[in-house]
């Protein structure tokens, strides 16, 4: 009996689920890697996703108790932690020795030996573990401890003592029984009685867990709950996944896949790549080879079968499952398994078959069920040849991150033993229990293993961040809120965590600068085609799908030059790929390696020796043909046309009438965007709309560099539209008659903020108002100094920038960076993301917050009543934020697993992503040079709204009820009347009342400047209040003063 | 004396700092990033400008060549061997040690702060100290025996590279595959410096040659014996520089750290076997078999490397195919005598490619500013040109390219496992001629299954 093809296909569909959710490299998303588990509960799903994936989930044990050390988790929040998961249970006594939450405790804090077997017996046989107390055993308890056992060796002569003293002292037999008390306690000499008590306890322990272990085993064998109908709680999940991944299937199928979903690297391309993936591969191997390798010397037979009779993917996955003898029970469990063994290129053709619109070649639906058949057919030939010698490198990795199970008697007696000497169990105590209490005791071990040690370290480090945060936030907005009267200039940034610095500074500079958080695509969900750019990019979170197409184009006046320029531009091109690829081929390789080839040493050497100048002659270079500076974007589309890409018209032109937005849309973005963050008065004469994006050099991951917002693009383009949509008077008359009065004398100006080089930059400023140039030269002047301080304090963070570095050296040591060939940290990106705060950034100015948290400006005093506002930011905000948190997350847990490891083998493969070395899987995540300061933690939301608005929100949108009851992020609520917090936790809001900080301080840390907080350290940093704040004068003036002493002039275009 | 100094200064700094570098960290010192970066480029910058002031110093002279003599290291009278270490420096080997010099500076500076913060850098850094060093005596070498002592580092340091991130599998199994193709090829050229010995009595490469300096030299070996010496030393060079029947390895070794693929296996390692080919250019031209040889192996290797070289889907792998292209080139010319076209050609290609391999991260970048300047519309007629044609030819030739000419499974199949079987065979024969022995003998052996036999199978 066999599978049915129905039920194949739908498996297959569960099981892309499991699949990593990242598109191209070139547009990287920033998505949680088990996107498709959030209906499950976090805890739940990290249980099993260590062994399925094999990657690890958490932190290493040592990596908590090096936190535990240097105080970034404290011993408070551990036993928090275990009184809440323990309940009642927390004060039972285990095996009358001691409470449950006193045994688990010193599990957590003491480093005890969870190793391997073989590791133990060294461990045994050459250490002095068994005749010297561990460490952490004070001497004064070490004395008591000795004294009584030798009063009570003495008094009873116990067998396990006698047979420990016969062996130590090499005493014959039966001496120990029959001296007297005084010769006895004389003849051992004192120096010994630590060997003696420690041998008998390892005697001891080694006895009991030996009668205990049978019963115990039995216990931790017991099945899993299984979760929800998943297939990761599949029992044999971990096995089908070791099962599946063979190296020589792996190696075929990822010199085939790349070759199918190649977006145009390879000189030549997959011959019939157009018939789809099972029609390619079965014709293209159907063709007889003698010299394949000996496994898949038959499989053009099989292949030539499958195309002649066309077999289609289903019936030959059902076919392959037979012969792997699958029981049908397992089918979906071993589909799931076989794609997760080789996820990266599955997860890679899942993507290119759901997201067209990222990939110029896509693949029909079906693709991944496909691959799954070929994968299959593959994995049959190898089961009849099975890898013999190492040569061949069939060679399956062994789970490394799964920890090895304890399961014998001296791994478990060790831990015991361990435990019994900081706890201070005594020999003569446990050679009273019985075999149930030793039962109890093993099964404890049992029940507390490596996972839910991690868990719990987890839970308390997360704990130490939320209590330090929701304590900062809630003794600030009982403070009055902070906001100008009349704000001289306001900027609306992203809520990117990087832009909290910059905000930050801002503010610090002047009192009368105002900033607002939006979400980077600023409301406008376009695909986006620069004037110099051949594709369109979709700028927008990548959950979302836009449906308009923008395109910019050069003034009216300037067309003629661009058309000369984007001539001479083709060619130059033109020459340069026919370089490109001519060096990679004979005689013209021949030609150009003799004739320019020694030339190359000129850019190498001054790239990497001095990367800034050649950077800079470069652009001087480039901008002989760069397309014009002047240009506007196209923007609005007569409403009786439909919103399209611009085509090729059938006479040759261009028709481009789909383009753009109607002005009822414009109307509708423009004031759903002021509305959201809650700007509708008080417009300040100069209204900056910064997006943001980064620039770096030789970086496969540049694009996660960008707005996370704009799906891994820059959103400056996003920036301009809404400001150009903004100026529009039939836009403001609109949004008059809707309620929203902006003044004639508020000008809006997009503009683009260079994360990694702190270059600030604003679109079309020619068409500024004489009389504005003033304020925006001023407020240019502002955000560069603004910029500068905030390249001091993200110096601080490179361990290769020197601590006591000015702010001018920082700035030029962030260009430096992103400039630099060699440099694998143009920037950190949000690698410190910790907090997401949606509220009113008066309730919360003034605070430090280290560039850890995500800023998103909402007014709830401004909402409906059925919070309508807050109902559509959250839909976009939290899965954003989430996403960015997650990946950044897991990648930091295990850089190697769930991250992209080192950058430094990786190897750009079929222009979609990269490979470790010549050939691996493709890498999805983020790689290790991008969050090793990332401290992993869920993100933390505190959202200024009522505990019920959040309730029925959840209520509303299955994705936040998600994400926020199943804890895949954190969430707390400042009530915007009474200032009262709460946070969510177990299905409930509990009010969260602030105790003093570690220092014992009742109030909040202050600091005069930011700088001053952060001078001379490196690592993570609790927040504070920044006092420097009111005395604006003071502050402005040093701004003003050091603006003189040569910060450059904005590039004005 | 000056020439002597500056000889001197080439070679001591590389081989003073591999010794302080090895020797610190075996006593348990971990040198600061900052201090390792520093002494690398020190020595690196001291050995060029040594090297430099040689090349000003014999274009100003008529001094075109100059021998530095270290002494007879090991010399067995009786059996008439002696391990002789000299260094000449000529109008072939200056040019060859300043490229090397220059290149290593430029990846030293590079790896320094690419490989920041990185828990291998040190290894990294010692490995390429070792290299180094071995390149540099490579290039150098008076004899034969000089030269394969370098050549042995570089091997040496190669491998270890490529097995740089030896926590996964797959630059483990590469390593070990790119260690044992270098020993197979240093078996022949070790072979080859005991015929030539044998030959001449000294493994003297100037000696060898006669007595005009490098490339006018005239060998003194007559045909059939420059043939003999000729073919080993051609496979030492197929070896090292990945041409046919060796091919496969070359992609493979793209595992390690980006600035360590760019120095070996686009720069200078692979150019090796070429440069010893050159170095001992004289010597082919005693034999017309031999050039005929050498021209078929480079053309054919140019044709394979063409060939796979078009269908690769990623960076390394393709640029690694476009330097198996040029050197298969550099080869040929080689064959045809043309010396100093194939060294400007070396010096070219090792330069470039390079530069590419460094910039191979840049590839999405690169790409997209090219799409740019080449504009929406061309493209979009060019991928929608459909290519439905399906000849069985065109297969083939697909499949053969992707399956990089079945080299790998060739070697495997065919010359890897049988000899594997072969010698388990004479191992388990061995075994039972000594049971029977020892059971003559009266006396049992235990059955203990072999040590070898426990390595191979794991």
């Amino acid at each position: 009996m066999s599978i049915s093809l129905r039920r194949i296909a739908q498996a297959c569909n569960e099981a892309a689920e499991l699949l990593p959710r990242q598109g191209p490299i070139t547009k990287f998303a920033f998505l949680n890697p088990l996107q498709g588990l959030e209906q499950i509960h976090f805890d739940k799903v990290m249980e099993h996703v260590g062994a399925v994936y094999n990657n690890k989930a958490y932190l290493d044990d040592y990596r908590y108790r090096e936190k535990l050390r240097r105080g970034r988790i404290v011993e408070s929040d551990l036993l928090e932690v275990l009184t809440e998961e323990l309940g009642e249970r927390a004060v039972e006594c285990v095996a009358g020795l001691t409470s449950r939450m006193e045994l688990r405790l010193a599990m957590l804090k003491h480093p005890l030996h969870f190793g391997h077997r073989r590791e133990l017996d060294w461990v045994l046989a050459e250490t002095e573990s068994l005749k010297k107390f561990r460490p952490e055993v004070a001497q004064e308890s070490k004395t008591e401890v000795l004294g009584k056992f030798k009063q009570w060796a003495v008094a009873n002569r116990h067998p396990t003592v006698c047979a420990t003293l016969n062996k130590v002292l090499g005493w014959p037999e039966q001496k120990c029984e029959q001296l007297s008390d005084s010769i006895f306690s004389a003849s051992v000499p004192e120096s010994r009685w630590e060997w003696v008590y420690l041998q008998t306890l390892w005697n001891a322990l080694r006895a009991g867990v030996y009668h205990a272990v049978a019963a115990a085993k039995q216990e931790a064998m017991a099945p899993n709950a299984i979760v929800e109908n998943s297939l990761l709680a599949h029992p044999s999940m971990p096995e089908f996944v070791t099962s599946t991944s063979d190296n020589r299937v792996d190696e075929l199928m990822i010199q085939f896949t790349s070759a199918f979903v190649d977006q145009g690297f390879a000189h030549s391309s997959l011959p019939g790549v157009e018939r789809g993936y099972w029609k390619c591969f079965t014709q293209i191997f159907s063709q007889p080879s003698l010299l394949a390798s000996r496994w898949r010397r038959q499989l053009w037979r099989l292949a030539r079968e499958l195309d002649q009779s066309n077999i289609g993917p289903l019936e030959s996955i059902q076919k392959s499952l037979k012969e792997l003898a699958i029981r049908e029970a397992d089918a979906p469990a071993f589909l799931g398994a076989a794609l997760l063994s080789l996820r990266g290129y599955a997860g890679m053709i899942w993507q290119t078959e759901t997201r067209p619109d990222l990939f110029r070649k896509p693949s029909p639906p079906g693709t991944l069920m496909e691959f799954l058949a070929v994968r299959l057919l593959l994995l049959t030939l190898a089961k009849k040849h099975p890898a013999k010698s190492s040569f061949s490198t069939g060679m399956t990795p062994s789970p490394v991150s799964s920890p090895p199970k304890i399961i014998d008697v001296e791994q478990l007696a060790f831990l015991l033993f361990e435990l019994a000497q900081v706890l201070g169990w005594s020999p003569q105590a446990l050679l009273e229990l019985n075999v149930s209490q030793w039962q109890t005791l093993v099964a404890e071990m049992y029940e507390f293993g490596d996972h839910q040690r991690r868990r719990i370290f987890h839970a308390a480090f997360e704990r130490r961040l939320a209590k330090m945060a929701l304590r900062t936030f809630q003794l600030r907005t009982l403070q009055p809120p902070i906001r100008p009267e009349q704000a001289t200039l306001q900027v609306v940034c992203c809520i990117d965590a990087r832009e909290e610095s910059l905000r930050r500074h801002l503010e610090e500079l002047d009192a009368t600068v105002e900033t607002f958080g939006i979400a980077g695509f600023f409301g406008v969900a376009m695909y986006y085609r620069g004037v110099g750019d051949a594709d369109f990019s979709a700028q927008c979170p990548i959950i979302m799908t836009p449906k308009h197409w923008v395109t910019e184009e050069p003034v009216y006046s300037l067309k003629q030059s661009d058309r000369s320029r984007a001539r001479a531009r083709r060619f130059l091109g033109t020459v340069q790929r026919r370089f490109q690829s001519q060096s990679r081929g004979s005689v013209g390789g021949t030609i150009v390696s003799t004739l320019v080839g020694p030339l190359a040493t000129i850019p190498m050497l001054s790239r990497i020796l001095f990367p800034r100048t050649t950077a800079m002659m470069n652009q001087t270079a480039r901008q002989f043909i760069a397309p014009p500076t002047f240009t506007r974007l196209h923007l609005e589309r007569s409403p009786d046309c439909p919103p399209a890409m611009p085509r090729l018209a059938a006479d040759g032109s261009i028709d481009d009438q789909g383009v753009g937005f109607t002005l009822e849309e414009m109307i509708q973005l423009a004031e759903r965007a002021l509305r959201d963050i809650g700007l509708t008065a008080n417009f300040a004469p100069i209204v900056l709309l910064l997006g943001h994006g980064s620039s770096c050099l030789n970086n496969p991951h540049e694009s996660a560099y960008h707005c996370g917002a704009c799906a891994g693009n820059a959103g400056g383009p996003n920036a301009r539209a809404l400001a150009m949509m903004l100026n529009d008077v039939r836009v403001r008359r609109r949004l008059l008659a809707l309620g929203l009065s902006i003044p004639d004398d508020t000008q809006f100006i997009g503009g683009l903020h260079n994360t990694a080089t702190e270059e600030i930059m604003f679109y079309d400023l020619e068409l500024l108002p004489t009389r504005k140039v003033k304020q925006v030269r001023e407020a240019s002047r502002l955000l560069a100094e603004a910029a500068r301080r905030n390249a001091h304090e993200r110096c601080r963070r490179f361990e290769s920038a020197d601590l006591k570095i000015t702010r001018n050296e920082a700035l030029l040591h962030v260009q430096n960076r992103s400039e630099d060939l060699a440099q694998t940290r143009p920037e950190y990106g949000n690698g410190s993301n910790a907090i997401c705060f949606v509220g009113r950034r008066q309730r919360i100015r003034g605070l430090y917050l280290d560039r850890r948290s995500f800023l998103m400006s909402y007014d709830a005093t401004q909402d409906s009543a059925n919070a309508a506002i807050l109902a559509r930011i959250l839909a976009a905000v939290v899965p954003v934020c989430e996403g960015i948190n997650l990946l950044y997350s897991f990648s930091a847990m295990d850089p190697g697993g769930w991250g992209s490891g080192t950058k430094l083998p990786h190897n750009i493969t079929s222009l979609v992503g990269v490979m470790d070395g010549a050939a691996s899987d493709l890498r999805p995540g983020l790689p290790w040079q991008g969050v090793d300061i990332h401290e992993p933690v869920r993100l933390l939301f505190i959202i200024e709204a009522t505990t019920q608005t959040l309730l029925k929100l959840m209520e509303e949108n299955p994705t936040l009820s998600n994400i926020f009851r199943n804890h895949w992020s954190h969430l707390a609520t400042i009530d915007p009347n009474t200032s009262q917090m709460y946070r969510f936790s177990k299905d409930r809001f509990v009010p969260f009342r602030p105790d003093a900080d570690e220092s014992g301080r009742e109030g909040l840390a202050t600091a005069m400047q930011s700088q001053d907080w952060y001078q001379d350290k490196r690592e993570h940093l609790p927040f504070a209040l920044i006092q420097g704040l009111e005395k604006s004068g003071s502050t402005q003036a040093t701004a003003a003063e050091s603006c003189q002493i040569g910060v450059k002039e904005l590039p004005e275009c | 004396m000056l020439m002597a100094i500056c000889a001197l200064l080439v070679v001591a700094p590389p081989a003073a700092l591999a010794l302080n570098m090895g020797l610190s960290l075996l006593l348990g010192y971990r040198p600061s990033e900052r201090r390792l970066a520093l002494s690398t480029q020190a020595t690196v910058v001291l050995s060029s400008i040594a090297a430099a002031t040689l090349l000003i110093n014999m274009l100003l002279t008529d001094q075109v060549q100059y021998t530095l003599d270290i002494g007879r290291w090991v010399d067995l009278p009786v059996e008439h061997f002696h391990f002789s270490v000299k260094f000449l420096f000529d109008r072939l080997s200056i040019p060859f040690v300043i490229l090397s010099l220059v290149l290593c500076g430029v990846i030293s500076a590079f790896a320094n702060r690419y490989l920041h913060r990185d828990e291998g850098y040190t290894r990294f850094f010692l490995f390429f100290v070792i290299f180094l060093l071995g390149i540099v005596v490579t290039s150098v070498a008076g004899t034969i025996e000089t030269m394969f002592l370098g050549w042995e580092l570089v091997g040496l340091s190669s491998a270890l590279l490529v097995a740089f991130f030896h926590n996964r599998v797959n630059p483990v199994a590469n390593g070990l595959r790119v260690w044992t193709i270098y020993r197979f090829a240093d078996g022949a050229f070790l072979f080859a410096a005991l015929v030539l010995h044998h030959l001449t009595g000294g493994g003297d490469l100037n000696l060898m040659m006669g007595s005009k300096p490098w490339p006018e030299s005239a060998c003194v070996l007559d045909s059939s014996h420059a043939l003999i010496v000729g073919l080993l030393l051609l496979v030492a060079a197929a070896g090292k520089s990945a041409l046919v029947p060796f091919s496969g390895w070359l992609p493979r070794a793209m595992e390690g750290p980006t600035p360590s693929s760019a120095i070996f296996y686009g720069a200078l390692s692979v150019h090796l076997g070429a440069y010893l080919l050159l170095r001992v250019g004289p010597m082919l031209e005693q034999s017309p078999t031999l050039q005929w040889i050498i021209i078929a192996l480079g053309g054919i290797t140019a044709v394979y490397a063409g060939l796979v070289g078009r269908v690769q889907t990623d960076v390394k792998s393709a640029l690694a195919f476009a330097s198996l292209l040029q050197v298969s080139i550099i080869v040929v010319e080689i064959g045809f005598g043309l010396r100093y076209l194939a060294l400007i050609h070396i010096i070219g290609h090792a330069s470039m490619r390079s530069l590419q391999l460094l910039r191979a991260p840049s590839l999405l970048r690169d790409h997209r500013r090219l799409e740019d300047n080449i504009g929406y519309m061309e493209r979009t007629k060019e991928t929608t040109r459909s290519d439905s044609a399906l000849t069985p030819l065109r297969i083939w030739r697909y499949r053969f390219a992707m399956e990089r000419g079945y080299l790998d499974t060739i070697l495997d199949d065919w010359i890897a496992t049988p000899f594997l079987r072969l010698f388990r065979w004479f191992d388990g024969l061995e075994r039972r001629v000594v049971k029977f022995l020892s059971i003559g003998g009266g006396r049992a052996v235990a059955k203990k299954p072999s040590e070898s036999d426990e390595m191979e199978a794991s």
